[in-house]
């Protein structure tokens, strides 16, 4: 099971260096804002991938909700700044 | 290898083929909607699927209703980032993509 | 000022997700000895949630629930409760934050007494953390102007 795990994990990783194409190249910040969001998603599973990995998940699923948390309202937070046209006042 | 193990390990390469599905779109597609349709639905189906995977192998114990608060968190918030992010997409002015010979 | 976002989902939402997230940053405070987490990692969630109705409501609806008054009062309080714990300790004849002494208080046995002291210990900068995070947010936000008549 440990073989299975860690394939799962080298061929996420293996797609986040694919989303980093469009992270660097995306034409405007629209782009961009997406793939890190997608970047983000990708990183949850690989956390507790890790997890499952080391025999010790318990450690790994508060660091994974809190990661959920900070990529909901970075997203969020980025969307409203670029709304206002480059200014919050 | 019980019968839990074996559908956690269909769920997950269920999962991790969603994933694939969800990169090669935000890749190849034309415009940024396009792109956000790929990577809004795909990526959200695909970390349920993963994360249901993970409940099936862990059992009933404490790590594993964690594991289901995670999911619940999931699908409440990432379509709800992907609504605002398409919205600021649209008052900011960006061209959809359309086909050649197309007017509307 | 930040204006409210004229969208109904991202509203609700907000609206619905913040006490849950507070109820988390509690969690994770009271359980910094067993797993990832501690004061300042909670005090930074309970932030984080204040930061998430702040840029979904705007800022005055925000100020309704957590003016700067209650801000002021909680970062003290937060500081009050760590300098207080570890006086108490001075007066019952110790070192200060020397939490073996509060065992004849609590009637507790030694290690309990070493656990509970570092549990209130964390509440206290949980708290202290919160205020300082909301205010910096604030006072970045308003662009160093007091209030809003000062803009006239």
């Amino acid at each position: 099971m440990d073989i299975f795990f860690l394939v799962m994990g080298m061929g996420l990783c293996i797609l986040v260096l694919f989303v980093l194409y469009r992270v660097v190249y995306g034409p405007g910040v629209f782009n961009r804002v997406a793939a890190l969001s997608a970047i983000g998603n990708k990183t949850l599973i690989i956390l507790l991938i890790m997890g499952f990995v080391y025999h010790r998940v318990e450690m790994f699923i508060d660091i994974s909700m809190v990661y959920a948390l900070l990529n909901f309202i970075g997203t969020i937070a980025a969307s409203k700044y670029l709304e206002m046209e480059g200014s919050i006042v | 290898m019980n019968i839990g193990t074996l559908l956690a390990i269909v769920f997950m390469v269920g999962g991790l083929f969603f994933f694939t599905t969800a990169t090669i779109g935000l890749l190849r597609f034309p415009d940024f909607f396009t792109r956000l349709h790929a990577t809004g639905k795909g990526d959200t189906l695909a970390v349920l699927l993963f994360l249901i995977g993970f409940f099936l192998y862990e059992g009933f114990t404490i790590t594993g209703l964690k594991i289901v608060f995670i999911a619940v968190f999931m699908f409440l918030a990432q379509p709800t980032a992907t609504h605002a992010l398409s919205r600021a997409g649209l008052r900011c002015g960006v061209i959809p993509w359309m086909k050649k010979g197309d007017t509307k | 000022m930040i204006k409210p976002s004229d969208d109904i989902i991202i509203k609700t939402l907000a609206r619905v997700l913040a006490p849950f997230i507070l109820l988390y940053a509690l969690y994770v405070i009271m359980h910094g000895h067993h797993s990832p987490g501690g004061g300042f990692q909670g005090g930074v969630i309970m932030g984080a949630s204040l930061v998430l109705l702040a840029i979904t409501h705007g800022l005055k609806e925000t100020q309704k629930r957590m003016s700067e008054k209650s801000v002021a009062i909680f970062s003290s309080l937060g500081v009050l409760i760590y300098a207080g714990i570890g006086v108490l300790c001075l007066i019952l004849l110790g070192n200060f934050l020397d939490y073996s002494k509060l065992a004849k208080l609590l009637n507790v046995p030694l290690a309990q007494a070493r656990s509970l002291g570092i549990l209130g210990v964390e509440i206290g900068v949980g708290l202290a953390v919160m205020a300082v995070m909301f205010s910096i947010f604030y006072n970045i936000a308003m662009g160093g102007k007091r209030s809003e008549k000062d803009n006239r």
